[in-house]
């Protein structure tokens, strides 16, 4: 476990250090740009136009900084040599993929935290401090962590027989499904028009591809004031059905890491 | 079991593994947070098929509220140019994409109940269907606030004034929520009393008065508070009054016979009309009404025989359908309220300047004139009270349309040769009229010199 | 002594799309015995770093056997006791060179900074360990590389092609700690495709070319027979034609005649054959063999319908064309020993 953490730690430093700083400057810039050109709306429309926008950054951002960051983590080491040295070590395959795995969800982790709290900071600055929005904000992007978490493993897995590019594709093809279906497949799957063999389809994919859409709860904080009940117990779900994805995901890259020529 | 065999991982037990995490994840999706999201957080999309695909891609990408917000914006400037035909859309799609936007709904059902005129003003009512529809999904979709119920309550009980009994159920669900602003309950006691259920208005005004009070001691800083214990007061006070005088306690204890009651006796309307088709989609209404004080409104209405969920003298204004915000073509449904001075009415209506919203398109018409006392000004509503009681007519009092209610009402079919004047109806000399038996032809005079009375509190006898 | 690495017919076969197929390593059977400096030597595609891989457990052999100290090559007990450092190396940039071994030391689970330092010293980076790597000139990374691979006091050492892209001094740097692992009893397993460094440290080498081994042994054993070197001036045609033979090398440089002929021929019968053609001998130089004159030999012997390839054998093709330059390189060079 020590290796892992190790791996992990270093995988952050250097994610840390590619100046992703910078990516999450330009877009608390882009926001602070952008925010005070929506005077013209009421005040409902433009506090539900910034939290929109201002989520909808933090979610675009965060996927593409969470596919960019794992699609290049293991070519990038094969490259360099750098996973000679360290499979040369007593290292695990898995521990490697692991650590690495590990190492990017911190990474991610913290700079989605940077963002929302730039975020929170430019909505503050907006719309004053209304401390139940702030936290709910939080907690949205609480989810988006989780889903990117999930969308990190899912191109993690890809990265161990993709060259990058097409996982860069394909990690993005499964965040959009994954992110659709809930509402599009879920509409096919329960369609009584459509022919059994397509609503079957429809289930069999929302059995197997990972459902991002589940995590996008910003609608309730965008629109505030509709009273959810037992939403921390849906968040508990979503974690651990968020788990429960990323486990299979990185066993099976493991699986495939563990035996593929490197 | 063993998982590593020399460094390596071993297949087998990694597959279970990853089988049982499969199905539990599965379980956890469709039996924990799938439904809990479908209900509280999935954006309803009825119809993909609105959106174009980039829209869709952002859409779902989770921008959509962003997008619509956007698009709302825009519409801004559609409004001030007054190309309200490009709202329609935006509405539909910014409502598809975030159907939380509370403000968007309101504004579209108000644009389509009402924005919607032809060259004469009058509106086309074929939309009011959408409007409703469109305002219940709005509703639906924000349950949790009064804002929708309370504006869709307002379509029905202002725009349609045929079903109060709708707005009363809408007022009502407004009134469960708790973030109703306290003056908005007020309209719940009105829709009431025009949906003629007088002791659930006394009721609602009772129980509005009380918690008035109550709000008033419990913030004596706030105005307003004041402002609605007096408006409710005053409301109570006028209608106790009224029911007094029109009757209705006495009706209630029996003795309604020996008193001397304003809507005693029933007054005779003594209604007639008359429709001369004078030229191709041209007519001029004519008719009497033998009630003296302004603020009579009859209801004259052409439309297609065989039109959807038509009702007699209007529509059953539910069942349209929001994901189609154009109005049903090929559908014809003419409404208008002809105005009474010096107890005559007389109005040329022309159609042929709007050949979209009256298409004409149907073999056969139904034409109602239809009147009921329910939306009256207050002063005639003295006389005819509130379901007619102290009104009638010698030919076309019905009691059956409207169940409770003493209406006036008579219909006649038309053809479409007749409205077009084709075929038989094309050539000279035969212009089609369609009156009523006892329609009599006013003397030759210039109606300028009518004199126009004030009205008065009593009705003539 | 026992064997720190043996392999028997080791196979590595790459499968391509389409069914092609490409042996790297070809039914490889070294025996590399403990605390010697084994030099692994062949031009560069000859399979060296593949078989290295191989005995690290990093790709799989597709069939023969592979022992690291006694064990099956890949298993991680054995990566507690060896080390490798990889050909051209990088490492995460951003880090300055004591984090990068600290790094490497923790994937043992060392956390023992003072070691970490102690190993930086020894390859003189004690003032630079604090910068970070990316400031760090080839050779100061190579010996960064060397420090990460002492972390476990490993029994064993890999080192592929270590003074790869080096220049001379760093060269030398690098020899002279190699030098020093024997001392305490590693064994080094290099591979190089330059000779002049193994050449001086190596106890025994194998050469490989094209995945097949053509040699190996101890030096001295691999490099007993010399050659002998004869200057001549004045050398018509005839005498020179007549002179040549097979193993012998007959060059000329500014109207000299360079006769290299291995010790065993006549050297008094070539001698007599110059001056009776009226040429004058210049020089007589007995040479021993050197290890390039095996690796050529070696390589050659391997390759003999391409021509006779000399000096650095810095590409796997040899070309036959150039014979012209190559023997210019081969006079220019000189003796270095
Ligand atoms: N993954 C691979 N797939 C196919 N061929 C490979 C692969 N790795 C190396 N080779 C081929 O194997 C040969 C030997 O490579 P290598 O062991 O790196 O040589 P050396 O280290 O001796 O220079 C080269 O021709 C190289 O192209
Ligand atoms: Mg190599």
């Amino acid at each position: 476990m020590n290796a892992v953490l190790s791996i992990a730690r270093t995988t952050l430093g250097e994610a840390i250090r590619r100046r992703v700083l910078l990516v999450i400057l330009l877009i608390a810039l882009l926001l602070l740009v952008i925010a005070p050109g929506m005077n013209g709306l009421t005040a409902r429309q433009s506090q539900t136009v910034l939290l929109s926008l201002i989520l909808g950054v933090l979610q675009l951002s965060s996927a593409v900084i969470a596919i960019v960051l794992t699609v290049y983590m293991i070519p990038n080491e094969v490259e360099r040599r750098t996973i000679y040295t360290i499979l040369s070590k007593p290292v695990l395959r898995w521990q490697f993929l692991l650590g690495k795995y590990l190492g990017a969800v911190s990474a991610l982790g913290l700079m989605i935290m940077l963002m929302t709290g730039t975020m929170i900071a430019v909505f503050a600055a907006f719309q004053g401090p209304n401390v139940e929005t702030l936290a709910s904000l939080a907690r949205v992007a609480m989810m988006y962590f989780v889903q990117m978490c999930l969308l990190a493993a899912v191109a993690i897995f890809f990265s161990t027989f993709v060259q990058p590019v097409v996982n860069f594709f394909l990690s993005g093809g499964v965040y959009l499904v994954g992110t659709v279906f809930g509402s599009l497949f879920a509409t096919i799957a329960e369609s009584q028009q459509l022919p059994q063999l397509v609503r079957l389809a429809a289930q069999l994919v929302m059995l197997i591809v990972p459902n991002f859409g589940q995590y996008n709860v910003q609608n309730s904080v965008i629109n505030s004031g509709a009273q959810i009940v037992g939403e921390g117990i849906y968040y508990t779900n979503l974690a651990v059905y968020g788990i429960v994805y990323i486990s299979i995901l990185l066993l099976g890259a493991m699986l495939i890491f563990d035996r593929r020529e490197v | 079991m063993k998982w590593t065999r020399q460094g390596k991982l071993v297949k087998a037990p990694i597959y279970g593994l990853m089988l049982v995490l499969l199905l539990v994840g599965s379980f956890v999706q469709m039996n924990q947070t799938y439904p809990f999201w479908r209900k509280n957080y999935m954006p309803k999309v009825t119809d993909l098929g609105q959106l174009t695909g980039e829209q869709l891609l952002f859409a779902f990408a989770g921008f959509r509220e962003m997008i619509a917000g956007i698009l709302w914006v825009r519409a801004d400037s559609f409004f001030d140019n007054g190309d309200y035909d490009s709202i329609l859309p935006i509405i539909r799609l910014v409502t598809y994409l975030d159907p939380k936007q509370i403000d968007v709904y309101a504004t579209g059902m108000w644009h389509i109940a009402y924005n919607f005129t032809d060259q004469e003003n009058r509106a086309d009512r074929r939309n009011i269907p959408i409007a409703v529809a469109f305002g219940e999904e709005g509703a639906r979709n924000n349950d949790y606030t009064y804002e929708l119920f309370y504006e869709t309550g307002w379509l029905w009980y202002h725009r349609i004034q045929d079903n109060f009994p709708m707005a009363v159920t809408w007022f009502e669900q407004a009134a469960e929520r708790k973030d109703i602003l306290p003056a908005r309950h007020n309209l719940l006691s009105h829709a009431k009393l025009r949906a003629g259920d007088y002791k659930g208005a006394l009721k609602t005004w009772y129980e509005l008065l009380e918690a008035a009070e109550k709000e008033m001691e419990r913030n004596k800083s706030q105005r307003s508070n004041y402002a609605q214990r007096d408006t409710v007061e005053g409301n109570l006070d006028n209608l106790l009054i009224r029911l007094t005088q029109r009757g209705y306690f006495a009706r209630e204890n029996g003795w309604y016979d020996q008193g001397n009651y304003d809507t005693k006796p029933p007054f005779d309307v003594r209604f007639s009309a008359s429709v001369t088709v004078t030229e191709s989609r041209v007519m001029l209404v004519e008719g009497t009404w033998n009630v003296f004080p302004v603020g009579t409104r009859v209801r004259m209405i052409l439309r297609d025989a065989d039109y959807p969920n038509a009702k007699a003298a209007g529509l059953d204004w539910e069942g349209g359908d929001a994901n189609n915000f154009t109005a049903p073509a090929g559908l014809t449904y003419v409404q208008d309220e002809l105005f009474v001075r010096n107890r005559r009415f007389r109005k040329a209506i022309d159609l042929s300047r709007d050949p979209t919203i009256y298409p004409f398109v149907k073999d056969k018409y139904i034409l109602e004139f239809y009147y009921t006392p329910r939306v009256a000004p207050e002063h005639i509503k003295d006389k005819f009270g509130y379901n007619g009681e102290g009104m009638t007519d010698s030919n076309f009092l019905n009691t059956e349309i409207r169940e409770g209610q003493r209406v006036i009402y008579w219909k006649t079919e038309v053809t479409r040769d007749q409205i077009l004047r084709r075929g038989e109806y094309g050539m000279e000399g035969t212009i089609p009229v369609f009156k009523t038996p006892n329609y009599v032809a006013p003397r030759v005079r210039n109606p300028e010199d009518d004199l126009v009375s004030p009205g008065t509190r009593r009705v003539e006898g | 002594m026992s064997l720190a690495i043996e392999t028997i017919d080791l196979v590595k076969t790459y499968k391509h799309r389409g069914g092609a197929s490409n042996t790297v390593v070809d039914n490889l059977n070294l025996q590399v015995e403990s605390g010697e400096i084994f030099g692994f030597l062949g031009p560069n595609g000859a399979g060296k770093t593949t078989t290295i891989k191989m005995l690290l457990g990093i790709i799989g052999q597709t069939s023969g056997v592979a022992n690291v100290l006694g064990r099956e090559a890949g298993d991680i007990e054995i990566h507690k006791r060896i080390s490798y450092l990889p050909e051209k190396p990088y490492y995460y940039e951003y880090m300055s060179g004591l984090e990068l071994v600290i790094f490497y030391a923790s994937l043992f689970g060392i956390r023992d900074n003072d070691r970490c330092k102690e190993l930086l010293r020894r390859v003189n980076l004690a003032n630079d360990m604090n910068r970070p790597l990316s400031t760090y000139s080839k050779g100061m990374q190579q010996r960064v590389g060397l420090a990460q691979s002492l972390i476990n006091n490993p029994e064993l050492l890999f080192l592929d092609e270590p003074t790869g892209g080096l220049d001379p001094i760093a060269h030398i740097e690098i020899r002279d700690l190699i030098l020093q692992f024997r001392e305490e009893g590693k064994t080094v397993f290099i591979s190089s495709h330059e000779l002049s460094d193994v050449e001086r440290i190596c106890d025994r080498v194998a050469i490989i070319n094209k995945g097949q081994l053509v040699a190996q042994g101890r030096l001295t054993d691999l490099l007993a027979g010399g050659r002998v070197e004869v200057t001549a001036e004045g050398v018509s045609d005839a005498v020179s034609d007549s002179l040549r033979h097979e193993n012998r090398i007959v060059s000329f440089k500014d109207g000299r005649l360079i006769l290299d002929a291995p010790d065993s021929d006549d050297l008094n019968g070539m001698i007599d054959a110059l001056r009776n053609g009226g040429a004058q001998v210049v020089s007589v130089i007995p040479r021993r063999k050197r290890l390039e004159d095996l690796f050529i030999e070696a390589v050659a012997e391997d390759d003999t319908a391409k021509g006779r390839q000399r000096g650095r054998m810095t590409d796997g093709n040899s070309d036959g064309t150039k014979s012209a330059e190559v023997e210019e390189v081969k006079t220019g060079e000189g003796d270095p020993s």
